[in-house]
């Protein structure tokens, strides 16, 4: 096994994707390669079908690949089991869902242990100083006991974020986490993960078609038709339309 | 208009064909039972056992009935709940309520037709067979019986207008669908309708406290006469209806005592949290199986009872009750066949009500997954609500189960030691064991398939977006 540089905390190899069978054989993926540095807020966008949620999909063990390696960490997931996959999400990846999806019979606080309790385990007092610090900048501490219903969406969906941080994964996988949301509470929550990337080091990979959400990350992936056709730092959000658009009239 | 779909409707035909079929074949049995007793008449009293006869057996296919009436209408109710998009999507077309209801009820009618059917077909092939297998082995006479009586059309007619109007009242939440939920981007929060109404839970409480006055007035007047068990059953009766009226209280504390019983840990939380997600539905899924229970309870219960009386009453005499044993043993065994297929009934409803539950929250299940569930726990998971549902309904049904037999036994028989004597209620042990395992076995299959289904969701189910 290869050996993964100490800054990349996942990448995929030669990655290819591809559903159905015989002459209905639809190609989602071919052939990517890319690493998620450590530390890092990275914005995969491309249009509808372009495959950039697919992309997240196999990386966070959740799709299985045609053909290809993926890796988190130095662990090559596309050779573990359902279990080992399972373990994996629960330890070292965190998720942040577009339609917020938290589980409605427990309350706030029981969403954000959710982690923890899955593991059998609870909180060192080093993590619920974590979680408690987490709470506090989230400004969900008086919310703790309510039900997901009772929050609104930007609210919710700060809960799934600090659900997300709260293990402290290798990486945190948001997809299309403003989709749902006013312009307001978007940007909101993309300063949150902004500010969970530059002061906390947290990996971050967001799967985005919106050139304002990609133009809070620190690197941009451009995907269309399952190809990685760009790969760019930080940019304003006209520079990303400008590119998106070229995109659109190129292809 | 949404064409009638067989999968959706398969766990209410098999409930219409179970009470039709039980109605076809009490009726025949006690039918064929009536016809032998009048071949060997002696006594000219066949006409009064017939009629009897009759009666016992409307009563067993009335609980039968009402405890599938009350699992379909359920059923319906949690297929309108999954359908809630459609039907707004109908509603912001143009449709109206009204005719969205009927439609619904139209497959009600169907249901019923189908299935009353089914179970009259199956119902007589059950008595046919079963006396050809008794004549063969000379249990019973050689007579030719008449199978096919007018009598047995009534089972089905029922069984057809209950199921049909169990459709008419689960569809109720038709009328509140918005054509809004169409367009709107979550349904996540379905949320029940608001708790039941004031009115219904003031008429169970009053039921259930005259009922249990009238009860306690007949405990009291047993110590004199024997007839006071009449009144015990008006008691019995009355407080039994509030208690069935009144599930919605009475259920959701004791699932979630039991959901406590069930322990710490990610799955069993989760699923305690679960059963009580949506009360009414986990009251109503639970009440048809308490009722079973409860009443298949007393019986045992008050004969048991009655024996433990009559052991202490001849304890001088052992040859009095020599083969009484016998006999009552077989009356408890009659009794428990006849009331507990209603709660074979109710255990039909509560595993489709767990399947659909699995159904509706597949979304849920896969966010479970991604964040790290695993699919045992996800089994496990399952497991433990079903068993928090059996648990629940079985407990809380022997309870009342040893309470009602009591106070029959003590209305009926506390005159009898010499006043004023008390009876003490006693549970027959393999009774009890018995109860023990059926609830087992219903816990475990009620959870097959649905954990079969959950644990095939795959993760990304939680990311797509509907």
């Amino acid at each position: 096994m290869e050996t993964t540089e100490p800054s990349v905390v996942a990448r995929v190899d030669n990655l290819s994707k591809s559903y159905g069978t015989g002459s209905n054989v639809v190609s989602a993926l071919s052939g990517v390669s890319l690493g998620i540095n450590a530390g890092e807020f990275t914005a995969i966008m491309g249009p509808s079908g372009s495959g950039k949620s697919t992309l997240m999909h196999i990386m966070a063990g959740l799709d299985s690949v045609t053909s290809g390696r993926v890796f988190v960490g130095d662990t090559d997931i596309t050779v573990l089991g359902d279990s080992d996959l399972t373990i994996l999400r629960r330890r070292r990846v965190g998720f942040v869902f577009q339609s917020f999806n938290l589980v409605p019979t427990l309350n706030i606080e029981g969403n954000i242990l959710l982690p923890f309790e899955l593991d059998g385990r609870r909180p060192s007092s080093q993590e619920r100083a974590w979680i408690d610090q987490l709470i506090e900048s989230l400004g969900l501490r008086d919310r703790l006991s309510h039900r997901p219903h009772e929050l609104s969406g930007g609210q919710q969906q700060r809960v799934a974020i600090a659900r997300a941080l709260a293990t402290r994964p290798d990486l945190v996988f948001a997809d299309e986490p403003t989709g749902n949301l006013d312009s307001r509470t978007s940007r909101e929550v993309l300063t949150l993960l902004q500010t969970a990337s530059r002061e906390y080091g947290q990996s971050i990979a967001m799967v985005t078609h919106d050139p304002i959400a990609a133009s809070y990350a620190d690197r941009i992936v451009f995907l269309a038709d399952g190809r990685i056709v760009d790969d760019r730092a930080r940019s304003t959000p006209e520079e990303i339309s400008t590119f998106m658009l070229s995109m659109e009239q190129h292809s | 208009m949404k064409s009638f779909s067989l999968r959706e409707h398969a766990p209410s035909i098999l409930v219409a064909s179970l009470s039709s079929a039980f109605g076809v074949a009490v009726l025949q049995f006690f039918g064929v039972l009536a016809q032998i007793i009048r071949a060997d008449d002696v006594t000219g009293s066949s006409d009064t056992v017939a009629f009897f006869l009759a009666f016992v057996g409307c009563v067993f296919i009335a609980i039968a009935v009402y405890t599938g009436a009350v699992v379909t209408s359920n059923t319906f109710s949690t297929i309108i709940a999954g359908r809630t998009r459609t039907i707004a999507l109908l509603r912001l077309i143009g449709s109206s309520a009204r005719a969205q209801r009927s439609a619904v009820a139209r497959e009600g009618l169907i249901v019923g037709i189908v299935g009353a059917t089914i179970g009259a077909v199956v119902g007589t092939g059950v008595t046919v067979g079963t006396v050809a297998l008794g004549q063969a082995s000379n249990f019973i006479p050689d007579l030719t019986f008449s199978f096919i009586d007018a009598s047995i059309v009534l089972p089905v007619i029922t069984v057809v207008l209950t199921t049909w109007l169990a459709s008419w009242v689960g569809s109720r939440r038709v009328l509140v669908v918005s054509p809004m939920q169409a367009i709107g981007a979550s349904t996540e929060q379905s949320r029940e309708e608001a708790s039941a109404s004031r009115g219904r839970s003031a008429a169970a409480a009053v039921l259930f406290g005259v009922g249990i006055g009238i009860l306690v007035l007949s405990v009291l007047l047993g110590l004199v006469t024997p007839l006071a068990v009449l009144i015990g059953i008006v008691g019995g009766l009355l407080s039994f209806t509030g208690l069935v009226m009144g599930a919605h209280l009475v259920m959701p504390p004791a699932l979630r005592l039991v959901g406590r019983l069930l322990g710490p840990g990610a799955a069993s939380r989760l699923a305690a949290e679960n059963a009580v997600r949506y009360p009414e539905r986990s009251s109503r899924t639970t009440i048809g199986l308490v009722i079973g229970v409860t009443l298949v309870t007393m019986f045992a219960v008050a004969l048991q009872s009655y024996q433990n009386l009559l052991y202490s009453a001849y304890a001088n005499d052992p040859t009095y009750y020599d083969g009484i044993d016998e006999a009552l043993l077989l009356t408890v065994v009659i009794f428990s066949v006849l009331v507990g297929f209603s709660a074979v009934i109710a255990a039909v409803g509560m595993v489709n009500n767990l399947s659909l539950s699995v159904l509706q929250r597949t979304r849920e299940l896969g966010l479970l997954r991604a964040l790290g569930f695993t699919a045992k726990q996800v089994r496990s998971m399952i497991l433990a609500e079903s068993a928090q549902l059996t648990l629940a309904s079985v407990l809380v049904g022997l309870v009342l189960g040893t309470f009602y037999g009591w106070a029959g036994a003590q209305s009926l028989f506390g005159s009898i030691n010499g006043s004023p004597g008390i009876v003490v209620p006693g549970i027959p042990l393999a009774f009890l064991a018995g109860v023990v395992v059926l609830a087992g076995v219903l816990t475990v299959s009620a959870s097959v398939g649905p954990s079969r289904r959950a644990t095939r969701i795959a993760p990304v189910a939680a990311l797509a977006v509907e």
